[in-house]
């Protein structure tokens, strides 16, 4: 069923004349589908090993800056800074996360978002003189390849961000089946018990800290690639409370889940603004007209109803009603 | 010796405006065991209701009009604080972890519709005129602002000292912090603490944002946001549920941020950062931390 999904999303834009096949929507989901995968590495922390973390922009935005920097500024090939920026987001995530789980629960949290700040604040601004500041850092469209510049070439960004995609699940997949995986989850199960039966929790904390900062710093560089220019609103901590609302918003621990809540939060937040712009909304009152013309408002309300009702998120509804199928002849 | 002055008092002006906003934090956290991302969105509310009374209702800023302001800033946002323990908050009782997304949830909420009706542009709110003079200490020349935050952050300081102190809800307020299941084991009703530090923490927080609309000249949806960071950093700094270390800590992290601003333009954010680690990573608990759950 997902690798249907996948396939027909991959062929659409070559498919003639539908949405998908307009360069406008295939930005929105590239850009869509990246979230998507980013949702999925948060999940990996905060659903799959307990680890609420409010620091993980700063690794997605690590693997941003650090290509574009090696790119531009070492001349580095394309393909080699993006090693590059994984292997130095990696070590940093060992660094950060090693300090941070000396610490647990809210503090974790807050330890956590302490140094994304740190790492917004180094961006935004440009202690070093690498980043740019808050004007972003674009990067030189020489040094990538030539199907991945200018609008016609659209299609192509469309295809890296589904495969970037296909690839982050399948890693997540094959971590959260592991040996290691089962660890995770036996941690935010219980961790006292994890302890007794003679593992190091802290250790396996720390893997699963540092494999989601890996792969976010990947999804990072390919955001790079899709927008062009890395900005320093992608490592503000607006980014992580938006992987949090998209992993909740789809359901946390089902991987398609994630994901799914990943592009929905990131296409609504993109178009609700479009359909605002129609005529329906302008004949309302600006009183109610004013707030449903922002994304936030409309996200937002979804996202206290699901807290409030329907925990689980949409894999979760979708489990329930299974559940309940399945079962209805017993 | 007349520009350390100024900074010095300048970070202690800062770390008043800080410690408005985490007081009520802290008492939330430290009672109740929820993080309160929704804090800003108090303050925001609390700024808006006073540009309301600086502007609509009174026209021509006084000191008493703004007075008023800050009265209705607190008053507003304490029964906004209020309307939101007790419409989701309750609802979630013992889920820590929802009860802090369904504050991340509100408090966008609120930026959006306050953004949908006034728009996210600054609005200026009108001061009394003395407000923009300055006093002279020695040879150091001091915007007089400075005082009054500090002044209104003092009397705040000793009022909730004084409730959490003197009186009987103050009382249980202090057992319930350092461990709320005895307390309701006892059979004292703990959700009139709950209603009441939520109060409390919206009225300061909403009075803060009267001042903060003075202090970075103006009103806008999103003033929230930065500022509860730094609200976050002061109570994980001084102690969840501790008013005094709340209070300790904003003054810290405010004068370390002035002085190091003044070095480098931009330090001073990042070396709080690094204090709150060091902090941390030392003391888990904070300076003066009481809870342990």
């Amino acid at each position: 069923m997902l690798i249907a999904i996948t396939v027909i999303f991959a062929i659409l834009p070559f498919a003639g004349d539908n949405p998908l096949s307009k360069a406008g929507l295939q930005q929105t989901m590239a850009v869509a589908f990246l979230f998507g995968a980013l949702a999925l590495t948060y999940d990996l922390l905060f659903g799959f090993t307990g680890l609420l973390s409010f620091g993980h922009a700063l690794y997605f935005a690590s693997g941003m800056y650090v290509t574009a920097i090696l790119i531009n500024d070492f001349n580095v090939h394309f393909l080699l800074a993006i090693v590059g920026a994984i292997f130095f987001t990696s070590l940093l995530a060992a660094l950060t996360g090693g300090a941070a789980l000396r610490t647990s629960g809210i503090t974790f949290a807050m330890v956590t978002l302490a140094f994304g700040q740190a790492g917004h604040v180094v961006v935004a601004r440009d202690f070093g003189g690498f980043t740019n500041g808050d004007d972003g850092l674009p990067v030189n469209p020489d040094r990538l390849p030539d199907f991945f510049i200018g609008v016609v070439n659209t299609k192509y960004l469309y295809l890296l961000a589904l495969g970037v995609l296909v690839f982050i699940y399948f890693a997540a997949w094959w971590i959260t089946e592991s040996s290691a995986g089962r660890v995770f989850a036996a941690l935010r199960d219980n961790e006292q018990r994890v302890s007794v039966l003679g593992l190091n929790p802290n250790r396996f904390k720390l893997l699963s800290f540092v494999l989601s900062a890996a792969m976010a710093a990947l999804i990072g560089a390919t955001m790079l690639i899709v927008s062009g220019s890395g900005s320093p609103r992608y490592a503000a901590a607006d980014i992580t409370i938006a992987l949090l609302l998209m992993v909740i918003l789809g359901g946390p621990i089902t991987r398609w889940g994630a994901v799914l809540g990943g592009i929905l939060y990131s296409v609504l937040s993109t178009r609700l603004n479009f359909i605002s712009e129609g005529t329906a909304l302008n004949s309302l009152p600006r009183f109610i007209g004013g707030p449903l013309a922002e994304p936030a408002f409309t996200l937002g309300l979804i996202f206290i109803l699901i807290v409030m009702f329907a925990p689980g998120g949409i894999s979760g509804a979708y489990y329930r009603a299974r559940f309940k199928y399945l079962n209805k002849g017993k | 010796m007349s520009t350390f002055l100024l900074i010095l008092v300048t970070g202690v002006g800062l770390g008043a405006l800080y410690f408005l906003v985490a007081s009520g934090l802290s008492l939330i956290y430290g009672l109740m065991g929820v993080l309160n991302f929704a804090h800003g969105s108090f303050l925001t509310i609390g700024a808006f209701s006073g540009l309301w009374i600086s502007t609509k209702v009174f026209p021509n800023p006084t000191t008493w009009t703004f007075l008023a302001s800050m009265l209705a800033g607190g008053i507003v946002a304490g029964l906004f604080a209020l309307l939101m323990e007790q419409l989701v908050i309750n609802r979630l009782y013992n889920r820590h972890i929802d009860q802090a997304l369904v504050t991340v949830g509100v408090s966008l909420v609120v930026t959006a519709l306050l953004g949908g009706w006034f728009g996210f542009d600054a609005r200026f709110l009108p001061t009394p005129l003395w407000f923009m003079k300055a006093v002279t200490i020695g040879d150091a020349i001091i915007p007089i602002d400075r005082f009054i935050y500090i002044a209104v952050a003092a009397i705040l300081l000793i009022a909730m000292l004084s409730i959490l102190r003197f009186t009987r809800i103050g009382l249980i307020i202090r057992a319930g912090v350092e461990n709320r299941s005895m307390v309701s084991a006892l059979g004292i009703n703990v959700r009139l603490a709950f209603s009441t530090v939520f109060f409390i923490g919206g009225f300061a927080a909403g009075v803060g944002g009267v001042l903060i609309s003075v202090f970075s000249y103006g009103v806008s949806p999103l003033m929230g946001g930065s500022w509860l960071i730094y609200g976050f950093i002061v109570v994980v700094v001084g102690g969840m549920g501790s008013i005094a270390g709340s209070a300790i800590a904003a003054m810290l992290i405010g004068i370390t941020n002035q002085f190091a601003n003044y070095y480098v333009t931009g330090l001073g954010d990042f070396v709080v950062v690094i204090i709150l680690a060091a902090v941390l990573l030392t003391k888990p608990t904070g300076l003066l931390g009481k809870v342990s759950h």
